[in-house]
């Protein structure tokens, strides 16, 4: 009997760390079956229609000049259906390392892009999903960042001319790091990250920001993973700008602005 | 029971030293005060639930390295599969292949060709109102360029329910008017920002001159390009919703731009 009460704590010791490594490693696996149902998804949504009466030529899929120019073709549609718009859009051309803000077909920004890296199911752009479905403007349906999309500020009026008081010369220093997170409605996450600072501050500020979006994710997986569901796997596209043009972008994109890409 | 232990250490502690160091590596004082502080349950335990404490922090810190950075980064592995790209020479004597390519590449051409017909040969302006600049464009070239003054992004609110945003508004617009010697209609808030009451619609004190400089250039909605008296602000966004320029470029501008010529706000 003294033995058995001995042996419980002993085994509770070892009961924990292997209920923890179950769990992660249940986590592991259904995260990593998320990349693969969303690739499924964007193959069943956008992949090639098959009919008794069209069947496609599977080989044309992997003809590198047939593949160019339909990647070509999908960059172009989505930008003319955005310049059908009076709005301000993005257009990101990865392969020549390009950010551009235009508005009706006119380029009226344009930034290098400093650098970037985007997910793995995007490298698949040999995939006709894929190319068919960057053929479609992306919308925006939500941001995170680190500054203000509108930089309001709150003045009230003054009750008679006695309060009132001049405007002051505003505040034009450059000091917030810019860092933001463009969520599409196709489930891409665009990151566009300001190029690396000397501010150690501003790096740190970057560092807390990333963890808070990993954080994020990692709390919607479990979430998932809690109810044995695949979770839903956001691919991503993250790019670093200039800290002045990365602000001038995020400011000029309408709320539910559209962006366009071409890999 | 405690001199025993001890006893084990020291020797331990011996054994493990090369021979010309022993005793000397580890000064007398300091090892019997080690000892007496092993001894002693107290700090037994502090340095038990201090080594627990740590372990289990690395532990965590491990957990949330593990779930936040390396099973994202797995997730590119197992998913950045990239099938290789062919150029098959008998696929391109496909006479079916040929059909899709011309096909492919006809829309491409006329996609390209509809894409940079929307740039056109006329004058335009794009203002840039996070920089506080404009750029004037005649026939696709850059002409002009310098400093403007937009939107404040004050709002403005009173006691009762009324408020006022003082921002430029962005995207597409066309040159609606052009006017020289322009006289500004204040409206209400204009009156409210001062702390004065608002006049009748028609009353005098609402028509300012000399306040907008030589031209105005009007794109709808009450917005205006126009001349300023407060150059020294040019370049900082102080404006309630309008383009302040200087009388330079503003008259540049007016001289370039005709009535439909398109005006770029981002």
């Amino acid at each position: 009997m003294e033995n058995n009460i001995e042996q419980a704590p002993g085994k509770n010791r070892q009961t924990g760390p292997v209920i923890i490594t179950v769990i992660l490693i249940f986590f592991t696996i259904m995260s990593l079956m998320a990349p693969g149902k969303k690739l499924k998804e964007i193959r069943l949504k956008f992949g090639p229609e098959e009919t008794s009466e069209n069947q496609p030529d599977e080989r044309l899929y992997s003809d590198s000049a047939y593949m160019a120019l339909l990647k070509e073709r999908s960059f172009l549609q989505a930008r003319t259906s955005m310049a059908e718009t009076d709005s301000v859009y993005m257009t990101l051309n990865l392969s020549d390392s390009t950010a551009n803000l235009e508005i009706s077909g006119v380029t009226v920004h344009s930034v290098k892009i400093s650098s970037f890296r985007f997910s793995g199911i995007l490298k698949r752009t040999d995939d006709y999903a894929i190319s068919s479905m960057l053929a479609q403007p992306m919308n925006i349906t939500g941001d995170l960042a680190t500054i203000k999309k509108e930089p309001l500020m709150v003045k009230m009026a003054p009750k008679d001319t006695s309060e009132f008081k001049p405007d002051v010369i505003p505040d034009t220093s450059n000091y917030e790091p810019v860092n933001y997170i463009l969520e599409m409605d196709n489930g891409i996450r665009i990151y566009v990250y300001q190029t690396t600072d000397t501010l150690k501050s501003n790096n740190r500020r970057r560092f807390y920001f990333d963890l808070r979006d990993r954080l994020s994710t990692a709390w919607q997986y479990a979430k998932s993973a809690a109810v044995f569901k695949v979770p839903e796997y956001h691919p991503f596209i993250k790019i670093r700008l200039p800290k002045a043009d990365a602000k001038i972008i995020y400011r000029a994109l309408p709320r539910k602005g559209q962006v366009a890409v071409y890999m | 029971m405690n001199d025993n232990i001890m006893d084990d250490n020291s020797s331990y502690m011996e054994e493990g030293l090369p021979e010309d160091n022993r005793g000397v590596a580890v000064p007398e004082g300091l090892r019997s005060l080690f000892d007496k502080l092993l001894a002693s349950p107290k700090v037994r335990k502090v340095i038990i639930r201090t080594s627990v404490i740590t372990g289990g922090l690395l532990a965590f810190l491990l957990l949330a390295a593990f779930v936040l950075y390396i099973v994202p980064g797995m997730q590119e592995v197992v998913s950045g599969h990239r099938p290789k790209l062919l150029s098959d020479p008998e696929l391109k004597e496909d006479k079916n292949y040929k059909k899709q390519i011309s096909a492919l590449s006809g829309e491409v051409q006329r996609l390209s060709r509809k894409y940079a017909s929307y740039t056109s040969g006329q004058s335009y302006i794009v203002i840039n109102t996070t920089d506080n600049k404009f750029f004037l464009y005649r026939n696709k070239e850059l002409i002009r360029t310098g400093l403007c003054s937009s939107g404040s992004y004050t709002m403005l609110k009173t006691e009762g329910e009324r408020k006022w945003i003082f921002k430029t508004p962005k995207g597409k617009y066309r040159i609606q008017g052009k006017i020289t010697s322009p006289v500004w209609r204040k409206p209400d808030w204009a009156f409210v920002e001062e702390g004065l009451p608002i006049p009748s619609a028609t009353h005098p004190s609402r028509y300012e001159y000399g306040v907008l400089g030589d031209y105005a250039l009007s794109i709808g909605d009450g917005y205006l390009i126009h001349g300023t008296l407060y150059k020294r602000f040019l370049g900082m966004p102080v404006t309630h919703g309008c383009i302040r320029l200087n009388d330079e470029d503003l008259e540049a501008i007016y001289n370039t731009l005709a009535v439909g010529s398109k005006v770029y706000i981002f």
